[in-house]
């Protein structure tokens, strides 16, 4: 397939983009993340996940059920930030704060 | 808000267990991101085959209309237009209406997100008349609108099949159903009659090779055993299947675990539908990919642990609820989609050193001896 094809339509990654993430040294989704901002646009990753995986899968030769989807973060969605500033049981602080450090490194691949 | 049982999700597995759970006198809330219940059934305009006994046959959007009208008269509070968001270190979960958000305070949760379609590339996609057959599907049974005068449907799975029918009956020419194996992956006989009646032209070993078009799909490339075809067409619609929605999962620390057979990766769950962070249990699409009397059955089954969890109903009606269950899944799950669940099942229970529920024990012995 034509390596200008689109991945990831949300940050406009291509295959070569994501192939080049590889031949860097990347081997999991959270890598490529990192490297080309591949899934971390409006949909977070919804469209691309297995798309990735699979290349992946293809340009290393690791089986399907050993890649595992990125890191999923909150907020889950599109958000407004008025909404998360607006009470004090819930501000922004606590939601982000709460979620994120320990869960953080669990699902995280062993380097 | 404090309640029983939250349940984020309010399509057909989300509806019955609400209905389940509430029956037993739980508090139960369901929140859902749209701005109607129903989830995926409220553009089906077919109906289901493979129901449980208590489900008459109903079309889709039927069954939807059945499943949220009988929680009228029960202690259900229905949050439309509420998309969970987050989990606090206090345990309580997190849900946004855009303006506010309500900190929910569940002994139990459940989560029925269901699956998302999978998307396939080749280059154009990303050009508007591209879509997922299930997008299709809400523009002509709910929006109204046809998206489209010529398609061509990318995928044989039931799904593709369905709709590519339904398009036709809209007065949409379909150019053909592109598969790239040698053989069709719908096994519905009927279905596969209907297309062949409405002369719609099935493209094995075929792929799409690229959509062109200014702004919008004008042609597309089929490659068709070596051989490359142009088609005037202006939809494409993809259907590649379906894959479970995870993030609420991993948001909640629940562990995953892969299974093909059930769509990729799922949420890891015990023989009562707990994930592995204790109260909060998975049904539906989202415990791997199934049918809809699957995805009605899952979702009555966490209800009855939710249940269980608080005592709310004797020992007696709970051990007849999960037997005729797990009897009516054994009965219309198919096969090898049940075997694939029970070893999700066995396997975490064994990791765990946790005792399998018998009923699960005995159905893993009925499918081994057919």
């Amino acid at each position: 397939m034509d390596k200008s094809t689109i991945v990831c339509r949300c940050e406009e990654i291509n295959i070569d983009e994501i192939e080049s993430a590889i031949n860097m040294g990347a081997h999991t989704f959270n890598d490529i993340k990192r490297l080309t901002r591949c899934g971390m646009g409006p949909c977070q990753a919804k469209f691309c996940m297995n798309l990735v995986r699979k290349i992946i899968s293809e340009k290393t030769g690791q089986s399907l059920k050993d890649i595992k989807p990125p890191r999923m973060r909150v907020p889950l969605g599109v958000t407004r930030m008025s909404a998360l500033a607006s009470n004090k049981a819930s501000s922004v602080a606590s939601v982000f704060g709460e979620s994120a450090e320990e869960g953080e490194t669990d699902h995280e691949e062993e380097l | 808000m404090r309640t029983d049982l939250l349940i984020v999700g309010g399509g057909p597995a989300g509806l019955n267990a609400a209905y389940k759970a509430a029956s037993y006198g739980l508090k139960t809330i369901i929140v859902d991101k749209w701005f109607s219940l129903g989830g995926q059934l409220r553009q089906q305009t077919q109906s289901y085959d493979h129901l449980p006994q208590h489900f008459a046959k109903l079309r889709g959007y039927k069954l939807a209309d059945f499943l949220i009208d009988r929680l009228k008269p029960l202690d259900v509070t229905i949050l439309e237009k509420h998309t969970l968001i987050g989990a606090y270190s206090d345990g309580s979960v997190g849900v946004t209406n855009e303006k506010d958000i309500l900190p929910i305070d569940a002994k139990n949760v459940l989560i029925t997100t269901g699956a998302m379609e999978e998307p396939d590339i080749f280059p154009g996609w990303t050009l508007p008349g591209v879509m997922t057959a299930g997008a299709a599907q809400i523009l002509i049974n709910r929006e109204r609108v046809l998206p489209g005068k010529q398609a061509l449907i990318l995928g044989s799975n039931e799904f593709a099949l369905e709709v590519a029918a339904q398009l036709h009956d809209c007065g949409i020419a379909i150019k053909g159903i592109v598969e790239n194996r040698s053989e069709l992956l719908c096994q519905n006989e009927k279905l596969i009659a209907r297309i062949s009646n409405a002369e719609i032209p099935i493209v094995l070993n075929g792929v799409i090779e690229s959509a062109i078009g200014k702004g919008k799909v004008e042609e597309a490339y089929v490659n068709h055993n070596g051989n490359n075809a142009l088609y005037d067409v202006d939809l494409i619609c993809v259907a590649k299947g379906i894959t479970p929605i995870l993030e609420p999962f991993e948001v909640m620390n629940c562990d995953l675990i892969y299974r093909e057979r059930l769509g990729g990766w799922l949420p890891e769950y015990y023989g009562n539908f707990e994930t592995t962070n204790p109260s909060i249990y998975v049904a539906g699409n989202a415990a791997g990919i199934t049918n809809m009397g699957g995805i009605l059955l899952t979702g009555e089954i966490a209800a009855i642990s939710a249940v269980e969890s608080l005592n709310a109903a004797s020992t007696v009606q709970i051990k007849e609820e999960k037997e005729y269950l797990w009897n009516e899944l054994y009965r219309i799950e198919y096969n090898s989609v049940l075997e694939a669940r029970l070893d999700v099942i066995n396997e975490l229970h064994n990791e765990k050193d946790a005792q399998l529920p018998p009923l699960v024990d005995s159905l893993n012995g009925r499918l081994i001896n057919g």
